[in-house]
């Protein structure tokens, strides 16, 4: 039996790059402990947590595009029209909280399902599909609050519980039960991926699209899910960024999208499709997010932030690249 | 053998331009292996694609088990139990052995995929085929062997009645074999009524009860395997064929000096100890069935593809081409068989195409001389006789025939000594073939020296001084235009190597 | 991440859906761009004492309430002089090319006078070049080009920048007083850019003025952080080892309150710090971002921001927020037009500074600052 499988290495054994970005986590928060004082307390860690729910939760969407083989570049612009469409309802109208949370993932919703039409049945390439509805959701979001920034209600008001969602305070404390939300989300859509007809199917077309085909997998429908789960992801991140955010302003949101397929690909996502895991983008946003908050502690100029983020990327590319000539050796 | 449960009857199919099935019949009995044969092109992989209907038939009806069927998709063939083993194999590599068998027919628990249970079933399907295969282990982990015989066991699975195989020894291993052969044996045991496709006269005759061969899109007859020889099959399969002015004699003067020479050549299963002379002013015809490594020995030629050994003279003299570069600077040129994809880019012009592989010579600092680019693509325009408003046409505009024109016209730019044609008239209709054989005759005259890859005999036999003839990555032969004949040829082409 | 390959792809691409995002598309001649207070002359008479002037104006962007308020005061006054103004203006500030390539458009629809909020002090001006050669006078809002061609800027209706970001320092600085002098303390500033004139001077007159304050009561200043603010600053400064006050100036990549919120978080969290300064309603935005976690303004950092918007807003009526200053987005948008009509029926223009006005809890109310505060 074991003769007839090619040799695994080491590395693969122990969970791949999962396990290297794991360390490098572990490295990272060490190393900013480490050289700034001010990073080793607790608030630094509510921060981290505070500005990762948003791209946490649009790279786990994102992840089922990338495993397609596609790519949904919708996520960053979406997020903010989202929630500006349903922050207008509650701010102007006067609609409950709860109403306007849920247009803002019914939303997403639907822009992932025009994502998946666009990509599956029409046949656009991927890239070109989401980076037209990228700017279709920019300026969506403009028109939907009337070119205002919308000012959720804010921590104390009426109709601010939401903001709780991700952080309690108890007693003086205050806690990132954010964090506990992700990681349920995170185990139920490892489940899915593993695990379900959806999940199986989405790695099925990224892996070898014909033989999905063949095997008689409606794959236009499956295809299209991918970018719906997407879009639904981005809907619980408009969520996430209302309820940390003071403001949410039209017209931004470009770049987010990057965070979030970064995270997703330094986890382990092919950057060509067929493999990754939900696990592997939960700890791949995490690098991107110590980064961003880590590197002004330690008095780096934001522009070189963002050239490290950039550079953690290309090695992390690499990785994968490395991975598979290795594999088809 | 018992009774018959698939019977195709007076299958006809037009294409644009093809008559691809002209009424043929075909029929499979229960616990028989049936083969179907036939040159490239002869209408086999067409009439299996209508059969599990990827094509639409125009006329004629399918009978299984004794009821008239029309399937409109692989899904509804397989579920009636008619399922086709790929050549190329149809499986998801990130996934496991039996997630990929059971592959949109997953067993559930709930929501929930149930993976135990799809592995339970995929080990016992695998006892059943006397198979060694770990349910659990990742399909891109396994040998192309192994593969397939999961594409067999799920086959098994779907309850199929008949099963195609459709060329499945191609990529197998002697070992490989034997085990497929043991596999297809205890299936006919099971009076499961097995298509078998190949073109290995040898495994016809081990494994096969009857043969059905076709050719050009008709059908000729059905032979009892035990009964016939291999010269009756080839025979059949070869037919009566016009031949279109045939060389009769090799045009290359006897002193005509050796200027390519191949020894040992190895790259991949598909090169294997290749070795090969080609002189002065010759054309030298490269013969063979589709997939007998013809074109992959012409890419590592042409360091296209990588070399594990062997040696390349140029005019005696020993060179290193590790790429299509070093190639090009030792004059050789190649003529894709995939002109679209490798020899020409079709939304430039035909000034631009021409000047692809020398443009350093048609450069004026970091410009491009647009008045010599012109000037020399004028000149082959004129010289190959291409049909065009003006060289500043798009290459998508012109006609098969001339954009090959154009591809040959890049190579005799770079005055490129040695051009491989791999497949030089695929696509191109007889007029314009026609040109380009006088083309190759006048290049060959000029003292140009032509490797001609070709699956027409009809070509091969029309255009070679010399004919290699290869089979499954071997050289099985070499002839003369003199002494050749098309069973010759065949014969070498199926020729058993062991 | 940001700024890669794509994003600069989407950023060519975005050109196109700027023009959908905010108001109507070239060739109809409405003010109705961002919100639709307005709808102009339509329909009106034409016999208008002002007569048939069509203008373009540029805002920085409309991602802030502060330019809602400007664009509406520019409506407001069009309507009532009865003169044609198109509005526009990029997504997001710190969008330069496209406001210059939209500058350009204007100069090509030959109006009769442009008003212009640059993003960019030097990126327009070719264009200014260009409007000069062609007779259209330019008004200048919010922020001034100092180095535009002579003649073109005929009049810059502008927030005297270094004289309002002074006031916050006057105002912060008698209230951080006591906790100077005991050991080394830290005041930190966050501005969202080092491009544009109205902010660089905003943050160049908090540090000049904390810095000549403090000099006055005999304490040493270091400012460290973003060269441009370091460099241009006209403070006398110390060693940062040596220095009793350290003013620490952070200037993120992008001008998100997210990443304005990280960098202020990053000088918030360190022990020494005192006081924190943003330098507009994004930075201000941004501080109040960091102290959701920290909890730290009012009590151990006090903070002072610049503009207004329902989030500053309340920050400074419960205390969180030390006070702020503001401009007035509205009347600056008024006189813009008033001062595009003058000149381009030729009377002669000279500039028109604004005020900037200190508010904090107890004055927000006053007559004379509410109608300021917009939301």
């Amino acid at each position: 039996m074991a003769g007839d499988l090619k040799k695994k290495s080491i590395f693969a054994k122990l969970g791949g790059q999962k396990f290297i970005v794991l360390l490098v986590v572990i490295v990272l928060f060490t190393f900013f402990s480490i050289a700034s004082q001010d990073f080793r307390k607790y608030t630094t860690v509510l921060n981290i947590f505070d500005f990762s729910y948003y791209i946490v939760l649009m790279a786990i969407g994102v992840t089922f595009p990338l495993i397609t083989g596609g790519v949904d570049l919708s996520i960053g612009t979406g997020l903010i029209c989202y929630s500006l469409a349903g922050g207008y309802l509650v701010v102007h109208l006067g609609w409950p909280t709860g109403l306007g949370l849920l247009v803002s993932v019914l939303f997403g919703i639907l822009i992932g399902f025009a994502n998946g039409v666009l990509i599956a049945v029409m046949g656009l390439p991927p890239f070109l599909a989401t980076l037209c509805t990228c700017m279709i959701t920019r300026g969506l979001g403009s028109i939907c609050s009337k070119g205002f920034g919308i000012s959720w209600p804010t921590t104390g008001a009426p109709g601010s519980w939401f903001r709780s969602i991700f952080k309690m305070q108890i007693g003086g404390t205050k806690i990132p039960i954010g964090f506990i939300w992700i990681l349920i989300i995170v185990a139920i859509m490892a489940f899915v991926l593993n695990h379900t007809k959806i999940g199986r199917y989405t790695i099925a077309i990224g892996s070898n699209k014909e033989a999905a085909v063949l095997s008689g997998i409606n794959v236009k429908f499956y295809h299209i899910m991918a970018y719906v789960i997407s879009g639904f992801f981005a809907g619980l991140a408009s969520i996430a960024y209302a309820a940390v955010f003071p403001t949410v302003q039209p017209g931004t949101g470009a770049g987010f999208e990057l965070e979030a397929i970064g995270g997703a690909i330094i986890g382990g996502v092919s950057a060509t499709g067929g493999a990754g895991s939900i696990e592997g983008t939960l700890i791949g946003v995490f690098v991107i997010c110590l980064l961003k908050t880590g590197l002004p502690f330690v008095g780096l100029q934001a522009n070189w932030q963002q050239i490290i983020t950039g550079l953690v990327l290309i090695a992390a590319v690499l990785v994968d690249i490395i991975k598979k000539r290795r594999e088809a050796k | 053998m018992g009774e018959v449960i698939l019977t195709m009857n007076d299958i006809d199919k037009s294409f644009p331009g093809v008559h691809a099935l002209d009424h043929v019949h075909f029929d499979v009995n229960r616990g028989e292996v049936h083969a179907l044969m036939g040159e490239n092109g002869a209408g086999k992989s067409t009439l299996m694609k209508v059969l599990t209907g990827i094509y639409t038939k125009d006329s004629g009806t399918i009978e299984f088990e004794g009821k008239e069927v029309e399937f409109h998709n692989a899904r509804e063939a397989q579920d009636a139990g008619v399922v086709i083993v790929h050549q190329e194999l149809n499986m998801v590599g990130h996934l496991t052995v039996a997630q990929n068998i059971f592959i949109g027919r997953e067993f559930k628990k709930g929501f929930r995929i149930d993976d135990k249970k799809m592995n339970e079933e995929a080990a016992k399907l695998f006892k059943r085929l006397n198979i060694d295969i770990d349910p659990t282990a990742t399909m891109s982990d396994l040998t192309v062997g192994k593969q397939q015989m999961c594409e067999i066991a799920k086959a098994i699975s779907h309850e199929a009645k008949v099963i195609v195989f459709d060329e499945p020894s191609a990529a197998l291993t002697e070992s490989e074999i034997a085990e497929l052969f043991k596999i297809i044996r205890d299936l006919r045991e099971q009076q499961l009524g097995i298509v078998y496709i190949s073109h290995r006269m040898d495994e016809i005759k081990v494994i096969t009860d009857r043969v059905t061969v076709m050719r050009d899109g008709g059908y000729v007859g059905t032979l009892i395997t035990k009964d016939c020889t291999k010269d009756d099959i080839i025979n059949m399969m070869v037919g009566r064929v016009i031949y279109e002015e045939p060389k009769t004699k090799s045009l290359v003067p006897d002193d005509a000096p050796v200027v390519l020479k191949v020894e040992h050549l190895n790259a991949g299963k598909m090169v294997r100890d290749v070795s090969f002379e080609l002189r002065k002013g010759e054309i030298l015809g490269f013969s063979g069935l589709m997939g007998a490594g013809r074109t992959e020995t012409a890419r590592a030629i042409f360091g296209a593809d990588p070399k594990e050994s062997g040696d390349i003279y140029i005019n005696g003299k020993k060179v290193e081409i590790n790429s299509p570069e070093d190639a090009v600077k030792n004059g050789i040129g190649y003529l894709s068989e995939d002109r679209k994809r490798f020899g020409i880019v079709v939304q430039k012009t035909i000034a631009e195409n021409s000047t692809l592989a020398t443009l350093e010579k048609y450069m004026k600092g970091i410009f491009i001389n647009k008045k010599k680019e012109n000037e020399v693509t004028q000149k082959y325009v004129d010289s190959l006789a291409t049909k065009t408003p003006s060289i500043d046409q798009l290459v998508v505009n012109l006609s098969g025939g001339n954009q090959q024109k154009v591809v040959i016209a890049k190579w005799l730019v770079r005055d490129s000594e040695i051009l491989i044609f791999d497949e030089p008239t695929r696509g191109i209709d007889v007029g314009a073939k026609n040109e380009i054989y006088k083309l190759m005759n006048r290049l060959a005259a000029e003292g140009k020296s032509i490797i001609m890859i070709s699956s027409e005999m009809t070509e091969i036999l029309r255009m070679s001084d010399r004919i290699i003839v290869m089979c499954e990555g071997k050289v099985t032969g070499e002839i003369g235009i003199e002494e050749v004949s098309q069973e010759k040829i065949m014969n070498m082409a199926t020729r058993e190597i062991s | 991440m940001r700024k890669k390959v794509l994003a600069t792809l989407m950023t060519a691409a975005m050109a196109a859906t700027l023009f959908a995002g905010c108001g109507d598309s070239a060739g109809t001649d409405t003010a109705s761009a961002g919100g639709d207070t307005a709808t102009a002359t339509e329909g009106g008479s034409t016999e208008a004492a002002a007569g048939d002037y069509k203008f373009e104006i540029i805002v920085k962007s409309y991602q802030s309430s502060y330019w809602q308020a400007a664009v509406k005061g520019i409506e407001q006054e069009a309507e009532a002089k009865g003169v044609t103004v198109n509005c526009t203006g990029p997504n997001a500030e710190s969008d330069i090319a496209d406001q210059v390539n939209m500058l350009n458009n204007a100069i090509n629809n030959a109006p009769n006078g442009i008003g212009l909020a640059a993003c960019d002090q030097d990126a327009c001006l070719d264009a200014l070049q260009a409007a000069l050669d062609a007779g259209i006078p330019v008004v200048c809002f919010d922020s001034g080009i100092p180095n535009a061609p002579a003649g073109s800027v005929v009049s810059t209706v502008a927030t005297d920048n270094y004289s309002a970001g002074a006031t916050a320092a006057e105002n912060l600085y008698p209230a951080l007083k006591d906790k100077i002098g005991n050991g080394q303390v830290r005041v930190g500033e966050v501005n969202q850019e080092a491009t544009s004139e109205s902010i660089i001077n905003r943050g160049l007159g908090f540090i000049d003025k904390f810095a000549e304050l403090a000099k006055a009561d005999g304490y040493t200043v270091a400012v460290i952080g973003n060269e441009k603010y370091v460099n241009d600053s006209k403070a006398e400064t110390v060693a940062e080892a040596d220095a009793d006050i350290v003013i620490e100036v952070a200037v993120p990549a992008q001008t998100t309150v997210e990443l304005c919120a990280t960098e202020a978080s990053a000088i918030m969290n360190k022990s020494d710090t005192i006081g924190m300064f943003g330098s507009n309603q994004i930075a201000a935005e941004g501080i109040l971002t960091a102290n959701e976690n920290l909890g730290v303004l009012g009590d151990k950092i006090l903070a002072a921001g610049f503009d207004a918007g329902s989030v500053i807003k309340s920050a400074v009526s419960s205390g969180t927020m030390y006070g702020a200053v503001t401009q007035s987005p509205l009347v600056m948008g008024i006189t813009t037009v008033d001062v595009l009509c003058d000149a381009a029926s030729g009377k002669s223009v000279s500039d028109v500074p604004t005020d900037g006005y200190w508010y904090n809890a107890d004055n927000m109310e006053d007559p004379e600052i509410a109608p300021n505060l917009y939301d």
